[in-house]
């Protein structure tokens, strides 16, 4: 027990704190410059000066800690002269532009003057110049007016573990700078932004257009770029958005974001947003429609198809941006509303099949699993994708595990985690099997089984280890797998990250198995890496034809028929065609009729031709969406759909945590995804109305018991994580059947599987930090950093081909041709070209072709081999 | 009294290790690890009253304690050889003309503390330093007073040396360990102090070159006569570089607690004739400056805090009639504007505007409130910097205003030197 005397106030502290943390718990409030709660202390700006009695000189309560007895003032005139004096002092070079300055209004410095003085100046000589920067696309730097407290600097280096800046220079010419001077070149996630106390780093967006008492409304959401889930509060003043940001201790993210969070906003008002229904004339042209004429319409056709080729002939996709409650929606009008149960969505190409392969080696719940809890694991084995770039703030938790001591081990070469690796192990891309089947296979020699399970456990037996040569061959030291697999041993908390990359190829099945294996032996934790934010709740919601809400399988569901009062019918026993059986039926005129929702099947899914060929025969297409993108073009009846900021609702992150999505502002023309659904259905016969997106969630709580003690206003309070208040659907462990997988187990490919060997390099998809799919592309902001397409491409390859950086280059490919500049990347390996699926025209998933792995089920990219590459004159 | 810590410098050769070892050289290195334990030693340098010579005069058997208490391994050694206070060039004769003293001092060090690493943090400005330190360094390798097995002892030391980039502000042990570790040279938080988080978090026990070359006459004489040399409240032989109005300049080595009158007058010749003395500063640049009545005071960590400055790094600085004192402290203040790291505020800002008044003065365009507000900004510094730095250029400046006020108000007066 330590007792404090803080200005007559007895404090009993059970552990050690700085005075100024024990301050806050008595809520004695004592100014601060340089302390910020997320970073390390830094004791420069010295306004959080304190007497101690007994000592001569004032001390900075932020970094001196209490010892028993201590009896501390902050309120004595010496104090109180002391801090007009620091404030006086920062005021000499301060240039004092508050009337053009965006942070006047919510500036530190301009509180702490305005309360404490200095408020006459003494300082009689010319104050220093520094030029404003305006060299980074979405960062305003006014260095004159930084007051050198470093908590940028803290926060790009101690937290977002980028290291991009620095303070340079010395004494009153100390300016924060990158490292090499110009621009920041960096992850541009804001996040020194946001600490920055003064006006002297800003964001260009709203540059000013503003004051910070313009700010109408804060309304507190969760991020729709990705299935992290941050949680950020929208500023808002009337239809505008003024800007997002994150507060320290709100949701997983806890006081910061990543690019995407914090300036993807303006998403909302980008190109291409559509706020009006359409409908294709005969004439064959989308023209616009009343919302009463659209629905009837579709409701019609739906009806009219239903009645002549019968309820398989129609399905419907779902989407990973929408709610829980748009994807119930959309379900519940397929399966409960016209009977059928064709619905999935493209969670289908390797997150749900990823997650049910993992369940049924664990049972249910596998990847529920908190994400600020990895930054207290003691490993991190990353696998199949750079968490930095796909789940941001996830590779961020895995920089700050690193940080605390974690071992990382990557498999491949994430770009974001270099510098918080210990054991980098890259194959030639394409035979990432071979390192982890070495790597499983010392860990389990080493480290025996536990007999835990025996299902898993005779699999592993029959698993075979590749030999040295053939480890050599695919570009790995046996040395280093030797040192992976010690520190693997080592591990006592490990968290294994998977991302999208380890089911795309034909080994899926080995890859996940070997993982779960590292898994089970170590009794880590799972994240499975996911680019949209809500694949996991429309599985919950039932958004797959095995599935039905609450996440039961379809075969239960049937025997009991227990909701069919609640949904107005029983569900449907027929088999349902998922994703892949839905695109081949509508190629060979089996599917007549898609409700497509928040998706863009022609540009995100692979194969282009095949794809446009398989919607080119749909008799009746309806595509609900925030942009006119290429699907929205092929379709029948269009539905201009609200999007995540401006939408009440629930998501589930990758970890399975449900969280309260609340809508900031609205979109003229727009409606939510899930009533314009609902009306769809009431049309078709549905009797049931609602509201709100409460009302739908009321419906899911009845519907599924794993919902039944979730609602609206517990959500406000906190997140809840699977399997909230409710009961789990267990009874699926057991032996996991997984046909083909023992022949594999035993027979290790000697390398050729993989690209080895191949004379021509493959092209893979880039998943950009800057980006997340389509919405990002609205973004001006986003584009303003990573605006155009490139190929991104190894120093050897561009030399093979004869080019150079920036040149325009053409890359043939079996399925077409893609033209877009060059860029170099000397860290790249040489077989690989990488390109994004980003921009509209030239996106990676139109050259390449698919096929579905036979065990996972997940989408197997092919035809990726690229035939030729070019240079072409502009 | 005979020469310990400048013995042989006459000898151009006296860098040399055979010359070195020609008068006696690593003979107490010999008997330290030999007859000694670590235990023994550091019990000898608490006994022996030896103060850090780097300036701020720590007790170093204090300090060597600590770091032997604390239980974290490996353990560093650091030699503080950045000399960057003004006016101070004391620890130069060693490192230029006696290198082994200084390996000698380290390398008991090392063994009674239980280094294994050490490193020699050389000020930017000494090239030649590093050229002869570094042929010492290699010298002492091939002869096994360093290296894996030091005297067949099984005890392991290597050392080397780093140079500095010209910040006075890494001559601060905390900066300088940040700058050892390839970071920003800025001061750290403390606690932890080095002795138990320096170099990597590591204990690590930093001294100064002169605190070292102190070491081989402690376990040569023990601790007893060296308590018995100059001020037994701080003993020891002490260097002192004087400079300035005297006729000769230079580094003499005196016992602790010679008067500043006998540095003056009789090692250093006296004044420039028909000079006289206008003030004192005792202790290098950032301590404060005496008034020509102090002349009588001890120079040691006792006596010259009583007559209201500081011992520092022994830096004597004399002034007679002929300088203009303003124009000195503007160009301190410069120094210490342009050394200030920029990591607190009132250092950061406050320097600036010291040297900007004192620049007014200088030049005749003050007033007499200017005055005033010099005060006022050096209080509001002193006591609220984050390390001494800044501190010490508040005190400076606040003891040169009270004590030669009048010559202050005659250049704001009459625009010019009196
Ligand atoms: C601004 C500043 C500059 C310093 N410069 C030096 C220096 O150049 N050399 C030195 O030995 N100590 C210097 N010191 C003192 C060191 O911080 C430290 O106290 C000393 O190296 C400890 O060695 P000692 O105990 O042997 O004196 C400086 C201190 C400050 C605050
Ligand atoms: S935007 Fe992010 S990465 Fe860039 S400098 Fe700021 S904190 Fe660092
Ligand atoms: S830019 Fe802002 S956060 Fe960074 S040091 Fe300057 S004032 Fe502090
Ligand atoms: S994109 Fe993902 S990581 Fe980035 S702010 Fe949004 S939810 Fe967080
Ligand atoms: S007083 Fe402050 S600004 Fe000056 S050198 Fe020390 S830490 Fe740096
Ligand atoms: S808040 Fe304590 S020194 Fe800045």
């Amino acid at each position: 027990m330590i007792k404090v005397n803080i200005d007559g106030q007895e404090i009993t502290l059970e552990k050690p704190m700085t005075i100024l943390a024990a301050a806050q718990r008595a809520g004695i409030k004592i100014p601060t410059l340089c302390y910020d709660k997320q970073l390390e202390p830094f004791g420069g700006c010295r306004l959080c000066l304190v007497e101690i009695e007994r000592v001569p000189k004032l001390m900075a309560s932020c970094t001196v800690n209490v010892t028993d007895g201590m009896v501390v003032r902050t309120q004595t005139e010496k104090v109180k002269k002391a801090r007009k004096a620091q404030l006086e002092f920062l005021l000499i070079n301060h240039p004092l532009d508050c009337p053009v300055c965006d942070k006047a209004g919510e500036c530190d410095l301009q509180d702490l003057v305005a309360q404490y003085g200095a408020h006459e100046g003494r300082f009689l000589e010319g104050k220093r110049k520094h030029p404003e920067s305006f060299r980074d696309p979405i960062i305003v730097r006014n260095m004159e007016r930084c007051i050198t407290c470093t908590r940028c600097v803290r926060m790009c280096d101690g937290v977002q573990g980028a290291f991009a800046i620095t303070v340079t220079g010395r004494g009153n010419h100390s300016f924060v700078e990158p490292f090499t001077g110009g621009e920041y070149k960096c992850e541009y996630c804001g996040n020194c932004l946001t600490v920055c106390p003064v006006g002297a780093i800003m964001s260009k967006l709203h540059r000013h257009s503003y004051r910070p008492w313009y700010v109408e409304k804060e309304i507190k959401t969760i991020c729709g770029f990705c299935a992290v889930g941050c949680t950020l509060i929208a500023q808002t003043r009337g239809k505008d958005i003024i800007r997002t940001m994150p507060k320290h201790g709100l949701g997983i993210n806890d006081g910061i974001l990543c690019v995407r969070g914090r300036f993807g906003y303006d998403y909302r008002s980008g190109e291409g947003r559509i706020t009006t229904p359409l409908i294709r004339k005969d004439s064959g042209e989308l023209e616009p429609a009343s919302w009463e004429t659209a629905i009837d319409y579709a409701a019609r056709r739906l009806a009219d198809i239903k009645e002549r080729h019968g309820v398989a002939s129609i399905g419907g996709i779902g989407s990973g941006r929408c709610t829980n409650e748009d994807n119930y929606m959309l379900q519940k009008l397929i399966r409960y509303v016209i009977g059928s149960n064709n619905m999935d969505s493209s969670a289908r190409f390797a997150f749900a099949p990823a997650q049910k392969y993992l369940e049924r080696m664990f049972g249910q719940g596998v990847t529920a699993n908190l994400i600020p809890g990895i930054a207290n694991a003691d490993g991190v084995i990353v696998f199949g994708g750079d968490p930095t770039a796909i789940n941001p703030i996830l590779g961020v938790q895995c920089r700050i595990a690193r940080r605390k001591g974690a071992k990382v081990i990557v498999i491949g070469a994430p770009a974001g985690l270099k510098g918080f690796v210990d054991y980098k192990l890259e194959p030639v891309v394409g035979c990432e099997e071979v390192v982890l089947r070495a790597i499983v296979k010392g860990v389990v020699d080493k480290k025996g089984l536990s007999g835990e399970n025996a299902y898993i456990e005779n699999k592993i037996k029959k698993l075979m280890s590749p030999d040295d040569e053939t480890i050599e061959r695919v570009g790995v030291a046996v040395a280093d797998i030797a040192k992976a697999v010690d520190n693997i041993l080592k591990m006592k908390s490990p968290v294994v990250v998977i991302g999208p990359e380890a089911v795309h190829t034909s080994s899926a099945s080995l890859n996940l198995f070997l993982l779960g294996v590292i898994n089970y032996v170590l009794n880590g934790r799972i994240f499975l890496l996911s680019e949209k934010a809500n694949y996991q709740g429309l599985l919950d919601m039932g958004c797959a034809p095995d599935v039905v809400p609450g996440g039961r399988p379809i075969e239960l569901d049937i025997i009991e028929h227990k909701f069919q009062d609640l949904l107005g019918s029983k569900t449907p026993e027929e088999h349902g065609m998922n994703l892949y059986e839905m695109i081949d039926a509508a190629k060979n005129g089996k599917l007549k009729a898609l409700y497509v929702m928040g998706d863009n099947p022609l540009f995100n899914y692979p194969d282009r031709e095949h794809i446009e060929d398989a919607f080119n025969k749909i008799d009746f297409l309806i595509v609900q969406d925030i942009s006119l993108n290429d699907t929205v073009k092929m379709a029948d009846v269009v539905f201009p759909a609200n999007s995540w900021l401006e939408k009440d609702g629930t998501f589930i992150n990758l970890g399975r945590s449900l969280q309260r999505l609340r809508k900031a502002l609205s979109m003229d023309g727009c409606w939510d995804d899930w009533k314009i659904v609902a009306e769809v259905a009431k049309k078709l016969g549905m009797k049931k109305s609602y509201e709100s997106s409460k009302d739908v969630w009321e419906e899911i709580r009845k519907v599924s018991p794993l919902y039944r003690d979730v609602d609206y206003v517990g959500l406000d309070e906190q997140a809840l994580t699977w399997p909230y208040m409710g009961e789990p659907i267990r009874g699926l462990e057991g032996d996991f059947k997984v046909e083909g997988l023992e022949q594999v187990l035993g027979n290790v490919a000697k390398g050729s599987d993989g690209f080895m060997g191949l004379t021509n390099p493959v092209l893979m998809l880039e998943r950009p930090l800057f980006h997340s799919g389509s919405m990002s592309g609205m973004s001006k902001a986003l584009l303003s950093i990573y605006g155009a397409p490139y190929f991104k491409i190894s120093k050897t390859l561009a030399l093979r081909y004869g080019f150079k950086e920036g040149d325009k280059v053409r890359v043939i490919m079996e399925k077409g041709e893609i033209d877009a500049s060059a860029q170099i990347d000397v860290n790249m390996q040489d077989g690989v070209v990488y390109l994004s699926n980003i921009f509209e025209g030239v996106g990676y998933m139109g050259v390449v072709g698919y096929k579905v792995d036979a065990v996972v089920g997940s989408l197997v990219i092919t035809n990726n081999n690229i035939v030729d590459i070019v240079r072409v004159e502009d | 009294m005979k020469k310990v810590l400048l013995k042989n410098i006459e000898n151009p050769d006296s860098a040399l290790l055979t010359e070195y070892m020609r008068v006696g050289g690593y003979k107490n290195l010999k008997s330290a690890v030999k007859e000694m334990t670590p235990r023994d030693i550091i019990d000898d340098v608490k006994e022996s009253g030896l103060r850090g010579r780097g300036g701020a005069g720590f007790p170093t058997g204090m300090k060597w304690q600590f770091a032997s208490m604390d239980p974290k391994f490996p353990k560093y050694l650091v030699c503080n050889a950045d000399e960057g206070e003004p006016g101070t060039f004391k620890d130069r004769p060693i490192l230029e003309k006696n290198p082994h003293l200084l390996i000698e001092g380290m390398v008991i060090a090392a063994y009674a503390l239980q280094c294994s690493r050490g490193y020699i943090y050389l000020r930017g400005e000494y090239p030649q330093a590093k050229v002869i330190l570094e042929s010492a360094i290699d010298e002492a390798y091939k002869k096994g007073f360093l290296g894996d097995d030091i005297l067949k002892r099984h005890f392991k030391f290597n050392l080397s040396v780093y140079q500095g980039a010209g910040a006075y502000i890494c001559g601060e042990e905390t900066a300088l360990i940040e700058s050892l570790e390839g970071r920003r040279g800025q001061p750290r938080i403390k606690p932890p102090f080095p002795v138990n988080a320096g170099l990597w978090g590591r204990p690590t026990i930093v001294n100064n070159v002169e605190t070292f070359a102190n070491i081989p006459l402690i376990i040569e004489i023990g601790p007893k006569s060296y308590a018995a040399i100059g001020n037994t409240a701080c003993p020891g032989p002490k260097l002192f570089s004087v400079s300035g109005c005297v006729k000769r300049p230079g580094v003499y080595e005196l016992p602790m607690g010679t008067t500043l009158k006998e540095i003056v007058y009789e090692h250093c010749g006296g004044l420039v004739d028909g000079r006289t003395l206008k003030g004192i500063i005792p202790g290098g640049l950032s301590t404060p400056i005496l008034t020509p009545d102090k002349i009588d005071c001890a120079m040691d960590f006792v006596n010259l805090p009583k007559a209201g400055s500081q011992l520092g790094s022994g830096a004597v600085m004399v002034f007679d009639d002929s300088v203009c004192l303003v124009k000195v402290y503007e160009r301190a203040m410069k120094f210490f504007e342009h050394e200030s790291c920029g990591k607190c505020t009132p250092c950061r800002e406050g320097t600036g505007w010291m040297r900007n008044i004192l620049g007014r003065i200088e030049c005749g365009r003050a007033t007499a409130e200017d005055v005033d507000t010099l005060i006022d900004v050096a209080n509001n510094i002193s006591g609220a910097t984050f390390c001494p730095l800044g501190d010490g250029a508040a005190g400076v400046v606040l003891a040169f205003v009270n004590n030669y006020r009048d010559e202050i108000d005659y250049h704001i007066k009459y625009k010019k030197c009196c």
